[in-house]
């Protein structure tokens, strides 16, 4: 987004650094506390509403750090469509919190009007990195921005995929104008769920679209990591991360945590880790 | 080869069912997905209903939840609005039964979810009366928070609701009878409290449109009550705005 600041607050674009993802749990310490952080980043779905303690904190928070605005519930690969009225809120978001960064997710979340509220996987085909890409590029037409769409994590492949996942998220970008949220801790669930290669991923997605990185910690239950964002990002996640911003450069890096949150100085601890392996890899000031 | 659209109805009817087959590697690995979209769900009816879980038990309000899920599963992206249909479920399930008083329990916590996110419009004090003549007065047409919601229960629930603010409150004698209250967001909190019945009727008929001549009459509220109905009203910050019926507002 190119519009001036509004609310004292640069709007685009997010500074190279590392962020952390706002929960209501931490709204009240980060109005007091402000640490230095480069950028909050909220799920679009808490701040649809007309008002309430939620919508009044992230107004006031956006007065103090650039916004990204990240959701969870559109699901654009669905292939029953969008839903409109979710679109509509999402760009109702939008015009109050002017975000410098909008981000998705390449997943699908309903079916027979159901919707299951998680990032479901889409297969690995033409297809489906079609009906994606069209649905992403009604979006980006619809909100008046460019997405940021993120890989999610995955338990299962699908049997008859014909695309490794960066030529899928490459097609959708190239089919849509989008931009790539690059959540490596997803990269690093789904290779050691599926047997895919981490490394390779980050050496094929589309170096020039990658524009943000997500962390966060997973958790192992039996032979399956789960990417609960419950935990500390783990040491093979750092080394994927070291690896991501060698190749794409200095990123807004983001630290989520949604489950077990911890307190905020705990959270801000781990953006701080990221933002010394930045300042290490590429110079940048904190 | 199965289309994306087919695909994707196989891997919901396989979220729904652990006895569908969907094409996908390992198969089992499917579970992971349906307990998140069950946690998910049963996580937004908890935040929603907590003093209807506290009353029931976890287990019981478990069993409730996967029910009502199955009877309304999530239709929307944002799962705010999952619990929208849970006190009629809960109307239905339990009708004529001891815990039939469940349902407007989580009436008064529906509100709640309802006035936690409603817009919150500037407040009116009772000097803006000044601005209408007091022939007009009757013909006033009072306009109230959005986040102000109004409930009448045969059951005590706002006194069920008030005691359960902790674990292990005692029950409520429910021969206390019916009840009548209101639920509104104040700038900090969210507050639940008793209003007497009267003081119900007239701010139903205000929230419903009808002008102040007719509300008195609804309510039938003698004149020291209406003092102290208005008195309440603005005091309490519930009005938001003010205008005549029909003809636009006579200055004096």
């Amino acid at each position: 987004m190119t519009r001036l600041a509004t609310r004292g607050v640069p709007l685009g674009p997010i500074p190279a650094r590392a962020g952390i993802g706002l929960r209501s749990v931490h709204h009240d310490a980060l109005l007091e506390q402000r640490p230095d952080v480069g950028f909050i980043e909220a799920h679009t779905e808490n701040y649809f509403h007309d008002g309430g303690a939620a919508v009044r904190a992230l107004e006031r928070a956006r007065t103090n750090y650039p916004l990204s605005l990240h959701g969870v519930g559109l699901g654009l690969g669905s292939a029953e469509g969008i839903d409109r009225a979710h679109l509509e809120r999402v760009r109702a978001a939008i015009h109050r919190f002017e975000p410098a960064l909008v981000s998705e997710h390449a997943c699908w979340g309903h079916a027979g009007g159901e919707w299951f509220n998680d990032l479901l996987p889409l297969p690995a085909t033409e297809e489906a990195a079609r009906l994606l890409a069209q649905q992403v590029s009604e979006a980006q037409e619809f909100l008046g921005v460019q997405l940021l769409i993120e890989n999610v994590s995955a338990y299962v492949a699908f049997e008859h995929a014909t695309l490794s996942e960066w030529e899928f998220l490459g097609e959708v970008v190239a089919r849509s104008g989008c931009a790539l949220l690059l959540d490596v801790n997803n990269i690093y669930v789904s290779s050691q769920n599926l047997g895919l290669d981490a490394q390779a991923c980050i050496a094929g997605l589309p170096a020039a679209s990658v524009r943000e990185i997500h962390l966060a910690g997973h958790e192992r239950a039996g032979g399956v990591l789960i990417d609960s964002h419950s935990s500390k990002v783990c040491d093979e996640v750092w080394e994927l991360y070291r690896v991501a911003i060698a190749r794409f450069g200095p990123l807004p890096t983001l630290v989520e945590w949604d489950n077990d949150i911890p307190s905020l100085a705990t959270l801000v601890a781990e953006s701080h880790r990221a933002q010394h392996l930045l300042d290490q890899r590429h110079g940048l000031a904190a | 080869m199965a289309s994306l659209h087919e695909l994707q109805k196989s891997f919901a009817d396989a979220l729904r069912d652990p006895t569908v087959a969907c094409a996908v590697l390992p198969p089992a690995n499917l579970s992971i997905y349906r307990n998140n979209a069950r946690a998910a769900f049963l996580s937004a009816l908890e935040l929603t209903f907590p003093v209807v879980r506290r009353r029931v038990g976890d287990d019981y309000f478990r069993q409730l939840a996967t029910h009502y899920r199955e009877r309304s599963p999530s239709r929307s992206g944002d799962l705010h609005w999952a619990g929208r249909d849970f006190p009629p479920f809960l109307d239905e399930h339990l009708r004529g039964g001891d815990y039939a008083w469940l349902a407007d329990l989580a009436r008064i916590e529906w509100s709640r979810a309802e006035c936690s996110v409603a817009a919150a419009l500037p407040v009116l004090s009772a000097t803006a009366l000044a601005r209408f003549a007091a022939h007009d007065f009757e013909h006033l047409v009072f306009g109230l928070q959005p986040s102000l919601r109004l409930h009448s229960s045969p059951y005590p629930v706002f006194s069920v609701w008030l005691a359960n603010q902790t674990e292990n409150a005692p029950p409520v004698d429910q021969s206390r009878g019916s009840e009548c209250g209101m639920v509104l967001a104040r700038s900090d909190h969210l507050e639940v409290r008793h209003i007497n019945e009267r003081m119900f009727s007239f701010l139903s008929a205000l929230q419903s449109g009808l002008p102040l001549g007719e509300a008195i009459v609804h309510a039938d509220l003698e004149i020291e009550a209406l003092t102290g109905a208005l008195d309440f009203i603005f005091s309490e910050n519930l009005v938001s705005s003010l205008s005549l019926n029909e003809a636009p507002p006579t200055t004096k």
